[in-house]
């Protein structure tokens, strides 16, 4: 079976073949990979021994936290290569970002009226959680279509606030 | 005024009224002490260690603090109904709370804390100024309370700019105005009146002039009813990001004996002055000629107590429950040659990359580090679900070696082995923290992380070889559950029904 993975931009083909096999780029790794318990596991290359957590985020999304540093993967198969692929090009202008709690919490502000342009990482919502006040920013350059929410209200995590044309 | 309250009580069961990792740190003073706990907890916190630990637990009420930790009348309820003789309040909360000192005393029920005076005059930031003043100890130059503004304008000539106005009742870093032109303060005087008025209901405002470069540095003090008032040295606390306190260490690279003999005097004085009983802190600010003004006391035990402990080898929460007895506390010397280093980062649920937005969710797998010189206070655990509730802080870690350079080598091997995955945590500023040069060098400020750090100034570039390690064991670990969830699959994709196919395969080996 043939994956692309992809980390911070870098994409590596690994290739595992049926008799367990291991090619990086094409050319043979001998890798002996345990699994140690629930998210814990162990590799052992050329002698260099690595404890790893690794944790599914989403699909596709794999989190590696190997020697103090959090690694975040994107590991596609062949097949879910063509549908991404497919996917992308359905996406590519189509016109409405919403922006959405990250987390529970009170709206205090909404400081862009509806229908005033924006630009990217302009703070749009004021999100007050945990005893902080967190500015939430618009991802790309557009116009402020609707604005969900009222200064006051609370919100549940994913609750669309504004949206961007 | 001084009453002397000599007669010793005896303490056999103590309410924590608070959560979180200090609620689990009371708890463990007190079994180590054979006392009883008392758990209080709100909605959110049914499965949290604080509740576990504890001998008994109480529910008291919703997941907002004024629902549950902030209501006094639950908390001496429960205190009541548990049969506890003394309640410990933690830090936040009603710590500082002269009311809530007051309402228990009233119930008959040992504060674990000073005497409501002490809360009082301390928790208003213009009483403290002058009664330590009065007392000898120096404060950054300012004006007194109640001043009219045109009196205020005058002060301001004298003090020069850059300056400072503040509330009366301010706190936390709110309330405060900068001024750097000396036309732009009655302007200012007129907001900031406002602001007060409607965050605290209190308009009243001074002037302190702003101190800049300044150090932010600590002294713990200890106090007994018996008279003796001590200190047990400093704590460093500059390394902070919109006030809020993220890497101490004991002691600070910026002390000399002589000076810690200063502070550590003046510090003993400001605590006297208010007859502070109980474990505090007196806060410094200290300029790089080295003149320091005092800053506030806070009444209460610090998050960051930890560091004192290990360099003084003192357990304050133990002292604090033998003061509150009745008793002599144990030690009876100031502290003015600590042992080795001590250095505490703050983990907390908040993304570094983004602006420490704070994060929310549940921790998926944790991996506390261990080993020598190395202590973790925390109320998480794998499973632990971090809600929008209550502060961001998650564990504090704590490194103790037999110099600076020990402590910290120590802390960077613990960052890179606390695993908290699920949320994003502040564990990727603090590895980058230890590495900056400033840090390292012990040349900072309480500007230094907000105007001087940067995340991507000293986060080491990814080795190749470990880019592919990683991505070789994601895509292993990826394979394997595509196998294990096509085996899951094929179980029913059998063109028979599995009775038939048991039947068959019962028959050939008949």
């Amino acid at each position: 079976m043939k994956y692309l993975t992809t980390i911070n931009d870098k994409t590596f083909e690994i290739d595992i073949q049926g008799d367990g096999t291991l090619l990086v780029n094409g050319e043979k790794r001998e890798v002996d990979f345990r699994a140690l318990g629930p998210a814990f596991y162990s590799i052992i290359m050329n002698h260099l021994s690595y404890e790893l957590v690794i944790e599914e985020r989403q699909e596709h999304q794999v989190e590696v936290f190997m020697q103090g540093r959090l690694y975040d993967a994107k590991v596609m198969d062949e097949r879910a290569q063509l549908m991404a692929a497919r996917t992308a090009m359905l996406m590519a202008d189509s016109g409405e970002i919403a922006v959405k709690a990250p987390m529970p919490g009170l709206v205090v502000a909404t400081p862009v009226p509806e229908g005033q342009p924006v630009k990217a990482g302009q703070t749009v919502i004021v999100l007050e959680s945990m005893k902080m006040q967190n500015e939430l920013k618009a991802p790309r350059d557009g116009t402020l279509h609707k604005v969900h929410v009222v200064p006051g209200q609370s919100v549940e995590q994913n609750k669309v606030l504004v949206t961007i044309t | 005024m001084v009453t002397k309250q000599t007669e010793q009580t005896k303490i056999k069961k103590v309410l924590i009224a608070n959560r979180g990792e200090i609620a689990v740190r009371i708890i463990r003073a007190c079994r180590d002490l054979g006392i009883q706990t008392v758990a209080v907890y709100s909605d959110a916190d049914r499965s949290s260690l604080h509740v576990r630990y504890a001998d008994e637990a109480y529910h008291i009420g919703g997941p907002l603090p004024r629902e549950s930790y902030l209501v006094i009348d639950k908390l001496i309820d429960a205190a009541r109904k548990s049969g506890a003789d003394a309640i410990h309040p933690g830090y936040g909360f009603l710590s500082e709370r002269e009311e809530f000192s007051e309402a228990v005393t009233d119930a008959g029920i040992i504060f674990i804390g000073p005497p409501p005076h002490s809360i009082r005059v301390m928790g208003d930031k213009l009483a403290a100024r002058e009664t330590v003043k009065r007392a000898g100890v120096p404060v950054v130059p300012g004006t007194e309370m109640g001043l009219t503004d045109d009196e205020l304008l005058a002060a301001a000539q004298h003090i020069g700019v850059p300056l400072l106005v503040k509330a009366a009742a301010g706190g936390g870093g709110k309330g405060i105005r900068l001024v750097r032109d000396l036309a732009d303060v009655p302007g200012q005087l007129q907001i900031a009146r406002q602001e007060a008025e409607s965050a605290f209901g209190d308009g009243r405002v001074y002037l302190e002039k702003l101190v800049e470069g300044a150090r932010h540095i600590e002294f713990q003090i200890l106090a007994d009813m018996h008279g003796n008032t001590i200190h047990l040295g400093e704590r460093e606390c500059s390394i902070q990001r919109r006030h809020q306190k993220l890497v101490e260490e004991s002691p600070s690279s910026f002390m000399d004996p002589e000076l810690r003999r200063l502070m550590g005097a003046m510090a003993v004085r400001a605590a006297k002055a208010v007859h502070f009983v109980n474990a505090g802190t007196i806060e410094f600010l200290v300029d790089k000629d080295k003149n320091f003004y005092f800053l506030e006391m806070n009444t209460r035990l610090q998050v960051e107590h930890p560091v004192t402990e290990l360099v003084t080898g003192i357990d304050l929460v133990k002292e604090q429950i033998r003061i509150a007895r009745g008793r002599r506390m144990g030690p009876t010397d100031s502290v003015l040659e600590p042992k080795g280093w001590a250095i505490e980062c703050r983990i907390n649920a908040e993304d570094p990359y983004q602006n420490f937005m704070p994060s929310t969710g549940t921790i998926t797998t944790l991996n506390v580090p261990t080993g020598p010189g190395v202590r973790v206070d925390t109320g998480i655990y794998s499973g632990y679900e971090v809600t929008p509730y209550y502060d961001s802080l998650l564990a504090k870690l704590i490194c103790w070696g037999e110099d600076r350079a020990e402590a910290i080598l120590r802390m960077r091997r613990a960052l890179d082995e606390f695993t908290i995955m699920g949320i994003k945590h502040n564990i990727p500023f603090h590895q980058n923290l230890m590495n900056s040069f400033s840090f390292l060098a012990g040349l900072f400020d309480t500007k230094f992380v907000e105007e001087r750090f940067s995340m991507t100034t000293y986060e080491e570039p990814f080795e190749e070889s470990d880019l592919e390690t990683a991505a070789i064991a994601a895509t292993l670990f990826a394979h394997r559950q595509r196998q294990l969830a096509s085996q899951v699959v094929q179980r029913g994709t059998r063109d028979t029904s599995n009775w038939k196919w048991v039947g068959r395969w019962e028959r050939m080996h008949r």
